[in-house]
């Protein structure tokens, strides 16, 4: 009887309608936020922040960029990378071509491109659905990252359109080591994800649900499809447009737009599979799944196959890794579509009647 | 009943809906004045839904005029179907299933909320204030309805007919001067039908909100309606009081021939 809403009665709809209503969620959250900007910092290592850290908090921001798109508003998209590749571009073009210009003010500028090339390639959303938008955005995945490569303006002339980022100076201060970076991508995450959830619930996010699961009456509602879908586009690219800054800045330091490829949008898509369809949290489940699970088998095959005297290569780990991959996505996908979220969902509900059975 | 039925709202003349080769509605006309409870009745496929997709602009007819309020309306988009205050259910619930009870019917209010996306990010602004306007509204329909309990629920969860009168509650959660209901009684049972009929007449009585109502339960239609159409293999065969339709050669012919 830990996690219970018993005796927390709400006696005005402001108090039912905070962002975590539940007392427990609240302190959840809190103790969380803590950690992650105090706890962690003096805990982790160089290595944890710089090839765990910040990876996962970058893509988990993708991930919920693309759980807006297609979990909150029903539209699927093959093309979240290449969004984060116009964002990385843009960020280190406005760094580049405007004099002075803020980092963080042109981290905004590289969502605000991203957008924008958003509501380009989410047009055809007007027009088409499911399995056929998803090619749609597929052509954006291949047709932003053969721009980048074509046009040398956009990576400053640099061979193959290979660009290295400039410095990270925030407030007139330099951001150097692993701890400093990742205060910064936690800040604007944290931010971006709180912004998320007053969204999604708020009319905003109740538009983009009524236009997912029932669009006739949504429309006869009174919301209109077209401006609803498309800013749905255009919020979804700005989220993973910032996330691409950030990978390019906080994280490589160096890109090129082959590194923003389709396989990397799978790579969002799967996140949000397993941790979530719909939900803020299961962007971050997911996320976390999907680069710890990698790691976690590297370490773990050549364990066991040393445990049972098995000659496993370095090809049979990833080839296992692949096949753990795709067992996982079947499984969420046929099982529980809803995700890790979901299943977190459940233990809750349970955790509520504990130890009662009924 | 003491209410005072007003002029003609809704004017619809020569209506002609065609799909492809099929003609669903063939030159219709009717009217629907304020304040009463209009049926449209007639056998399965006779082109009642049509009717009302004519009514709130998803389906455009070939031909014909409509006019609302006096005034001729040109091309119609569902959308602004509710900014003219017109609300509607459907035969096949239509409910938005991934969301609870609360958010349906907060879904309602939509057009009358103004904040936009970067106020609700923020939660600044109208984005706040309107939320607990527009909850406190909802929260009343909910009690009309008696629904309390359920508030929280995903509807998909629920049985079919609180899902029904879920979506009444969607529907009237914009507070609209005309309600379209496609079959809002189908597959309930005997008091699930009255609590219906019920909040029906209730909402007419309090709110002297229109109906155009689609209903197969003869006894229901000849109780509660002011006017009835009956619609035929998209073709008018009768019109008025609940007695003159009883009693109109054609209706029953149309009925008896149907298998009724
Ligand atoms: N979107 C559509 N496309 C093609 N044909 C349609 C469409 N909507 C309706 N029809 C046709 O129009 C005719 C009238 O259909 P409608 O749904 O209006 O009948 P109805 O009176 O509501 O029947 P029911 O009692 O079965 O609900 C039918 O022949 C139907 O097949
Ligand atoms: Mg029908």
């Amino acid at each position: 009887m830990l996690y219970r809403e018993a005796g927390q009665f709400k006696t005005t709809y402001a108090a039912d309608q905070q962002l975590f209503p539940i007392r427990q969620d609240r302190i959840g959250v809190l103790v969380l936020l803590a950690v992650a900007f105090f706890g962690v910092p003096l805990l982790a290592s160089e290595y944890w922040f710089s090839a765990i850290l910040i990876p996962f908090l970058i893509f988990a921001l993708a991930a919920l960029g693309l759980n807006i798109l297609t979990g909150y508003a029903g539209q699927l998209s093959l093309g979240s990378a290449a969004f984060m590749a116009v964002g990385a571009y843009a960020a280190y073009n406005f760094q580049l071509r405007v004099e002075g210009i803020p980092l963080l003010v042109s981290f905004i500028c590289a969502g605000l491109t991203a957008a924008g090339v958003g509501i380009l390639f989410g047009l055809p959303s007007l027009r088409i659905k499911g399995f056929y938008l998803a090619v749609a955005t597929l052509a954006a995945q291949f047709f932003i990252v053969w721009c980048l490569t074509k046009f040398p303006w956009l990576s400053n002339n640099s061979s193959s359109g290979v660009i290295s980022t400039q410095k990270l100076i925030i407030f007139g201060h330099e951001l150097n080591t692993p701890v400093e970076k990742y205060l910064l991508v936690l800040s604007i995450v944290v931010f971006m994800a709180l912004a998320a959830k007053n969204m999604v619930r708020s009319t905003t996010g109740r538009a983009w649900m009524a236009v997912r699961d029932m669009d006739v009456a949504a429309s006869v509602i009174g919301i209109r499809l077209m401006p609803t879908k498309l800013l749905a586009f255009a919020i979804s690219s700005f989220y993973c447009g910032v996330a691409g800054a950030l990978y390019a800045f906080c994280y490589l330091g160096s890109v090129e737009p082959d590194g923003f490829s389709l396989e990397m949008s799978f790579k969002i898509l799967f996140m949000i599979i397993i941790g979530g369809v719909g939900s803020i949290m299961g962007s971050f489940l997911g996320a976390a799944f999907i680069l710890l699970l990698p790691i976690f088998l590297d370490v773990a095959l050549p364990f066991f196959a040393e445990l049972f005297g098995l000659p496993f290569s370095s090809a049979t780990v990833s080839h296992i890794q692949i096949t753990v991959f795709g067992a996982l996505i079947m499984f969420f996908l046929i099982v529980e579509p809803h995700g890790l979220a979901r299943l977190w969902q459940i233990a809750k509900e349970k955790l509520r009647l504990w130890p009662f059975p009924h | 009943m003491s209410k005072k039925i007003g002029d003609v709202i809704l004017d619809l003349q020569n209506i002609s809906l065609r799909f492809g080769g099929v003609k669903a509605l063939t030159d219709i006309s009717f009217n629907v004045k304020q304040h009463e409870i209009r049926a449209i009745i007639g056998p399965n496929g006779a082109g009642k839904s049509s009717m009302l997709n004519v009514i709130n602009g998803v389906y455009h007819p070939q031909e014909g005029k409509i006019f609302w309020h006096g005034n001729e309306r040109k091309k119609m988009e569902p959308h602004m179907a509710a900014q003219q205050n017109i609300a509607r259910t459907f035969q096949n619930i239509a409910l938005f299933k991934g969301m609870s009870v609360l958010d349906n019917i907060m879904t309602g209010r939509i057009t009358k909320m103004k904040a936009n996306f970067i106020e609700h990010a923020l939660w600044f602004g109208r984005a706040r204030k309107e939320e607990l306007e527009h909850r406190k509204k909802v929260e009343e329909v909910i009690d009309f309805l008696e629904i309390q309990h359920i508030r929280k629920t995903p509807v998909g969860r629920l049985p079919y007919g609180l899902q029904k009168r879920v979506e009444l509650g969607r529907a009237l959660a914009a507070e609209p001067s005309m309600l379209l209901l496609d079959e809002p009684m189908a597959g309930m049972n005997v008091e699930e039908k009255q609590d219906m009929c019920r909040f029906i007449l209730d909402v007419n009585d309090q709110f002297g909100t229109t109906i155009v109502l689609i209903e197969h339960d003869m006894g229901v239609v000849m109780d509660i309606s002011d006017r009835v159409v009956v619609l035929d293999y998209g073709k008018k065969i009768g019109d008025g009081v609940p007695d003159e339709v009883k009693n109109n050669e054609d209706v029953i012919k149309a009925y008896l021939g149907a298998g009724h």
